[in-house]
């Protein structure tokens, strides 16, 4: 993939050119890391809008604490290690925005600025830095403070108590929530457009959807993740439809609900921390559906988009060795 | 009589800091993660492992020239044991509470690497002052390990140390300090925190 | 290693230092035993008698006026078949209600706990886990102010005792649902098959309770 974008600029009188280099590709293309990272943010765009829309001030201010955060600890972290200075390539940036989208709105500031020290810290450079690490910096750093400071993260966290200048969104129980607490079903219109409370960034389906497409037209993102995530909610949740046909809460509510379209086009798809073989996306976006649903219906979690990628992060390796590509012409014929 | 090897007072000053058992030779590791949530726990877990492990070193240093190779294992599990389980009663009897919350912990010392590691390498080899030297230094150094994560986590996790208020009142308790996790994190840190000084030491005195 | 004399004294040979050291140990481990078990039953006791009066305050509805941990204000009695029941009185010398002991399978090892009851066995009125051995971090949870902040087994207190209580992994919905700890549904449910299991027997042996010396 980062061939490719290399070439889309050589220009016409140039020979086409094909960067060969000896794996692994970690190390060098700051450039194209930088690209890539540029256009996560670009397809960032419209979430960003929808939650500042949704959630006025209050986004702003968790995006403002998590991006500054996340590159004053890259700062620190890489001077420590006596490495070059990579603020350049907005890895950090993008850690935090994703991160700062994942928290409510309602976070208090040290649970955005320990959030985003542990996605940097503990995430990526415990690892080695930017290519090294195995778990999404981001989820690493959401995990650390849901479970530090569950009172702030878990479903009570995100509600504001009503008052003049808070949004209307933040006063309500998330759908999730509402839903597993409840039994209150959430319109599939409010889950489309974003007008719920929730996790910054999760709220609207449409500028999931919006930006993730962006992702997949410029290939920043392999399209057989979130596809894969998507096939495997929509059957498990399809099933569990077709079983109980009475159920208010379909198909449609599980695949455009919680942070399930966010987490499939914009964190699972890190092109750091998932295999790298087709087959083995199909593999990895499978799992993640598959475990989401299953912390759905079962856990006492009303949502599980972060475990489950975290769970798959942690099995990447594998799937890469299971699925190392045939070369042309067969594999080589064992020495007899 | 002994065979030739480190001298006594060679032996206590390792264990503190040289080969400090958590820190260089990573033994321990269960109650060095388990009981670390806070001070009071950590601090009885080393008195406890002090206790066994001193008179283990004693008992088998006094025995090392009876010892078969082959039986040696038995008779050192069959030591430690034994002062374990004197351990846990004497808690049971005097730290009802401690003893409660420490729970499993106590008779796991029977199976720490710790003791069976000083017995084999340091007791069932040398004389019985260089044997107790070596158990007080060891235990020291697991004491200050031990007593290094606890401070973290009981800090950052409850605010407090030894169960006194150090941190204001509005200091948002990290739970995941106090959970298992916080224990991984916390030695992960400390371990490589420990590594890097002593690379950087060591590169000081090569250049 | 040679061997020497028949078979039966090689063997002595290669283990009489094990031997020695074990039959030494065993005295050792039994004087510390005579020494010691005393007092740890009595911490026991303490512990247990202790207890009493938290377990049966929501019963009287007053906080504190009449309790303390005076042991003259606990009576043991005892069933025919030997499980003892706490019987706890006010200080003007109401009866106040019971509190048993009950011992189970847990998931890793017995857990013993000590159930209030109302007088007539009718309401529970309090758990207390005296000693239990689950697994730290998840089943644990069930003794302490470890659970989401809450004792656990603060839960039970105000369950009716004549419908069985049942373990559940979501919220409560029913009155006689607990809510399960998330990760030891064995423990959480063992501990209400324990407390199920105690409180009907109690209830069926109340009349043939007898006061014990």
């Amino acid at each position: 993939m980062t061939q490719e974008t290399v070439n889309n600029d050589a220009t016409e009188t140039e020979a086409p050119v094909t960067h060969v280099a000896p794996g692994p590709h970690l190390g060098g293309g700051c450039l194209t890391a930088r690209w890539m990272m540029l256009d996560v943010l670009i397809g960032l765009l419209p979430v960003l809008l929808v939650s500042l829309w949704v959630f006025g001030w209050y986004a702003a201010r968790v995006l403002a604490i998590c991006v500054g955060s996340c590159v004053v600890a890259e700062g620190i972290f890489t001077a420590m290690r006596r490495r070059q200075c990579r603020l350049g390539d907005f890895s950090a940036v993008v850690t935090g925005v994703i991160l700062a989208f994942s928290l409510p709105g309602t976070a208090p500031w040290y649970v955005a600025v320990i959030g985003s020290f542990a996605a940097i810290g503990i995430g990526k450079l415990a690892f080695g830095g930017l290519g090294q690490n195995i778990f999404n910096p981001a989820m690493v750093g959401r995990a650390f403070v849901m479970i530090a400071f569950t009172s702030a993260m878990a479903a009570g966290g995100y509600v504001a108590s009503e008052k003049a200048g808070v949004p209307d969104a933040l006063t309500q129980a998330t759908p999730m929530t509402a839903l597993q607490q409840e039994g209150k079903v959430a319109s599939l219109g409010d889950l489309f457009w974003g007008d719920t409370n929730g996790s910054l960034g999760e709220t609207s389906a449409f500028a999931c959807l919006l930006g993730g497409l962006y992702l997949l037209i410029r290939r920043t993102a392999a399209w057989q993740i979130p596809l894969g995530v998507l096939l495997a909610v929509g059957i498990i949740a399809g099933g569990q439809n077709l079983m109980d046909l009475q159920a208010k809460w379909t198909v449609g509510h599980h695949l455009m609900g919680g942070a399930l379209l966010f987490g499939a086009l914009f964190i699972a798809t890190d092109p750091v921390t998932s295999p790298l073989t087709g087959r083995g996306r199909w593999i990895f976006g499978l799992g993640i559906g598959a475990i989401v649903m299953l912390l759905r219906s079962l856990s006492a979690y009303p949502e599980g988009v972060m475990f489950a990628v975290l769970l798959m992060n942690a099995v990447v390796p594998l799937i890469n060795r299971w699925t190392v590509p045939r070369p042309v012409g067969g594999p080589v014929p064992s020495k007899a | 009589m002994a065979k030739d090897g480190p001298t006594p007072l060679e032996r206590f000053i390792n264990g503190i800091l040289p080969e400090n058992p958590v820190y260089r030779q990573l033994l321990g590791m269960c109650p060095t993660l388990a009981v670390t949530g806070n001070m009071k726990a950590a601090m009885t877990m080393s008195g406890a492992v002090l206790f066994v492990l001193f008179c283990a070193n004693i008992i088998t240093s006094l025995i090392r020239h009876l010892l078969k190779p082959h039986l040696r294992i038995l008779v050192f599990t069959l030591t430690i044991a034994t002062f374990v389980t004197i351990a846990d009663r004497f808690l049971a009897a005097y730290m009802y509470e401690m003893s409660k919350e420490l729970g499993p912990y106590i008779p796991l010392i029977i199976v720490n690497c710790v003791i069976i590691c000083r017995c084999e390498v340091c007791a069932s080899k040398q004389g019985v002052i260089a044997a107790g030297a070596d158990a007080i230094g060891q235990s020291i150094g697991f004491a200050l390990a031990l007593a290094s994560i606890a401070s973290v986590r009981e800090i950052l996790g409850e605010g407090s140390w030894f169960a006194m208020r150090v941190m204001p009142e509005a200091w948002p308790a990290w739970a995941i300090m106090i959970l298992p996790p916080g224990a991984f994190i916390t030695l992960g840190l400390l371990l490589g925190g420990a590594n890097w000084f002593g690379m950087s030491r060591s590169a000081k005195t090569a250049a | 290693m040679k061997r020497t004399g028949s078979r039966c004294g090689g063997y002595i040979g290669q283990a009489w230092l094990v031997l020695a050291m074990a039959l030494l140990f065993g005295a050792v481990l039994a004087g510390a035993h005579i020494a010691l078990q005393p007092r740890i039953d009595e911490n026991k006791l303490d512990e247990t008698y202790g207890q009493v009066p938290h377990l049966v305050r929501v019963a009287i509805g007053e906080t504190g006026r009449f309790l303390s941990a005076d042991r003259s204000r606990t009576e043991t009695w005892e069933t025919p078949g030997g499980k003892i029941a706490y019987k706890a009185f006010a200080a003007d010398g109401r009866h106040l209600g019971w509190v048993i002991k009950a011992v189970g399978d847990g998931f890793a090892d017995k857990i013993e706990l000590l159930i209030g009851l109302d007088k007539r066995a009718e309401i529970i009125t309090g758990l207390y886990v005296l000693a239990q051995k689950e697994t730290p971090g998840l089943g644990n949870k069930i003794a302490g102010r470890k659970w989401k902040g809450k004792v656990w087994a603060d839960q039970f207190t105000g369950r009716r005792t004549d419908v069985p209580l049942e373990e559940t992994k979501a919220v409560p919905t029913k009155a006689n649902q607990i809510e399960a700890i998330t990760g030891a549904t064995i423990s959480s449910n063992s501990v209400c098959g324990i407390v199920n299991n105690a409180v009907g027997e109690f209830r069926d042996k109340m009349g043939t309770l007898k006061k014990k010396d």
